[in-house]
């Protein structure tokens, strides 16, 4: 079992008011799973990955990643086992370093001394992972990863994410802020470097046609709770018409995931 | 050009200062304010170090180790106990100045006639007086500066400059942004100590007031030398930093002689400084506004 959640409970407070984000969930991923991950706006699924990631602490609940309880370490001490890509673009890189600066950074993952971050030998490795994405990237290596365009910045932060061989994989709606040719590429290329090096990976969309296309496993979330998981086998005899009709017969009756389920993409409202 | 070596003795000394606000301003984009404190703290750590007949390279080496103490304890308290960055630089340079007062038992202590680093190093190379302390300081501080181009191109070097940028990514790569910003500000006060260290031996007196200002005067320098360069990559950007701080002091010793003519008196060069900077900020909204853009 590469990924094991128990009994999560997580509520915030805000003032008086209390906001339940995560009731009692419990998750088990094993080793090459690739699960999709849907659900209304609030619904907890962006909480659940960064309960997953060390972001953000449990009330209750234990996470255990490769057999270890982990549910106390700090994000940066988790950070080996798991890449992570967010929805915005600007998130996964630094803006004033260079491509290669970044993609080192993210090769030396959790060891760090005082040699040199860039050598010429890491440098033509570096430029030979770029090449397969297409995007004529490795020839711009010294460039500052602030001028790229928002489709080239998140596929760097794809490939950074997978660099270090995680165990994890944890995707968080990531092509969401993209117009639909970069969308499609990043997610091209998240396929790709999933499939080859085969990483566990939780990813949340909005999209339900991508949730059911894309993957081995399907999750659906409804306040705070995972109210529907799918295996492979069974997501493969789902329209997207017969998956809105599941979610109306468990009380889903939210708008955007409703609408999202037409097959729009909404990338609009998509922002939280 | 009697104000020629002097500027760039005044410069590189002050540099070091300058290079550590460069590291938290720019690197870690910490506004980091206990530099008021430390600086005065390097001078007094040095003064009374060197009065009771210390080695004055030792005292000066002592005093950098206790800057970097002080940094380390704002970049404690603002990441381990979540106060705000300013507030912690804020707290940390008011102990200091209790501190400081402690540690030299009285305000001023005066060091004339006593043994400096700088003027030590230049007799032991045989160099005449009159710019022998422009090559000391010369080799000294651009040896600093290019140790610390080295540090920021290594590993733990390139996590501290990605800290600055993206706190969020360098924790998704395993770094732990706090220790990257308690590392930086003691690395920065370490830097600001020293110049303190080296000024008190320089001006000839160390003073519980002398620090007042400084993160301005820092500041000043930082973004001439940036305005005048336009540096990219941490190698011109120090460049930069020494550059400005050369010319900061140039304009300040400008300023001393010459300033009466116009009715300027020392006492008001803390008021033009802070307008130098003022006018440097508000340059790009001003700039934008006549372009007739939304500021
Ligand atoms: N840091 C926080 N402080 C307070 N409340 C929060 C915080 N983070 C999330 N919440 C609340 O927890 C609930 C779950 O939020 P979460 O971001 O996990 O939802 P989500 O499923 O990712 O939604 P979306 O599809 O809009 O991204 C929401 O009601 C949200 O307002
Ligand atoms: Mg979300």
């Amino acid at each position: 079992m590469i990924l094991e959640l128990s009994g999560i409970w997580k509520v915030f407070r805000l003032g008086t008011e209390a906001v339940e984000a995560l009731c009692g969930v419990d998750l088990a991923l094993e080793e090459g799973e690739f699960v999709t991950v849907i659900g209304s706006n609030g619904a907890g699924k962006s909480t659940l990955l960064n309960v997953i990631a060390g972001t953000c602490r449990p009330n209750r609940g234990r996470v255990r990643i490769g057999g270890k309880d982990v549910t106390k370490w700090p994000a940066h001490r988790r950070a080996r086992w798991i890449g992570r890509v967010f929805q915005d673009p600007l998130r996964g890189t630094a803006a004033h370093m260079t491509l290669a600066e970044n993609l080192a950074l993210a090769l030396k993952k959790g060891r760090r001394g005082f040699s040199l971050l860039l050598t010429p030998a890491r440098k033509r490795y570096l430029r030979k992972l770029l090449e397969p994405l297409g995007m004529e990237l490795e020839r711009r290596l010294g460039e500052r990863v602030g001028h790229l365009s928002g489709g080239e910045r998140q596929a760097v932060t794809v490939l950074m994410a997978t660099l270090a061989r995680p165990k994890l994989l944890l995707l968080d709606e990531h092509t969401a802020a993209l117009d639909p040719a970069n969308a499609e590429k990043v997610l091209e290329i998240t396929e790709r470097l999933v499939g080859e090096a085969r990483i566990t990976t939780l990813m949340v969309t909005h999209r339900m046609d991508q949730a059911l296309s894309l993957g081995n496993r399907l999750i659906m979330m409804h306040k705070g709770k995972i109210r529907l998981d799918l295996s492979a086998e069974e997501k493969e005899r789902l329209s997207v018409a017969d998956l809105v009709d599941l979610f109306r017969r468990l009380g889903v009756t939210d708008d955007a995931l409703l609408l999202a389920g037409n097959g729009t993409n909404n990338a609009g409202d998509a922002y939280s | 050009m009697t104000l020629f070596l002097p500027a760039v003795e005044q410069g590189l000394i002050y540099g070091l200062m300058a290079l550590g606000v460069y590291i938290s301003f720019r690197v870690l984009a910490f506004p980091d304010l206990s530099v008021d404190g430390t600086f005065p703290l390097g001078a007094a750590v040095a003064a009374t170090l060197i009065i009771a007949g210390w080695d004055p390279f030792l005292a000066s080496l002592v005093a950098a180790g206790a800057g970097m103490v002080a940094g380390a304890f704002t970049g404690i308290l603002s990441t381990k106990f979540r106060i705000q960055g300013l507030l912690a630089g804020v707290l940390t340079m008011i102990m200091l100045y209790s501190i400081n007062l402690r540690i030299m038992g009285r305000p001023n202590l005066p060091l004339l006639g006593r043994p400096s680093a700088l003027s030590t190093a230049v007799e032991a190379l045989g160099l005449p007086y009159t710019w022998g302390l422009v090559v000391v300081a010369a080799i000294l501080v651009l040896g600093i500066k290019l140790i610390l181009d080295l540090f920021f191109h290594t590993e733990i070097g390139s996590a501290m400059r990605a800290t600055g940028d993206n706190p969020h990514m360098v924790q998704a790569f395993g770094v732990n942004p706090e220790t990257m910003v308690i590392l930086g500000l003691a690395l920065a006060n370490g830097l600001v100590a020293l110049s303190g260290a080296l000024v008190a031996q320089y001006s000839g007196f160390a003073d519980v007031g002398m620090g007042v200002g400084t993160i301005v005067a820092g500041l000043a320098s930082v973004i001439v030398g940036e305005m005048l360069l336009r540096p990219r990559g941490v190698f011109w950007a120090t460049v930069a930093v020494l550059l400005g701080s050369s010319l900061y002091r140039g304009a300040i010793l400008v300023a001393l002689r010459y300033g009466s003519v116009l009715g300027f008196t020392a006492s008001d060069l803390k008021l033009l400084t802070a307008l130098v900077v003022l006018g440097a900020l508000m340059a790009p909204a001003i700039r934008a506004r006549l372009r007739g853009e939304e500021a």
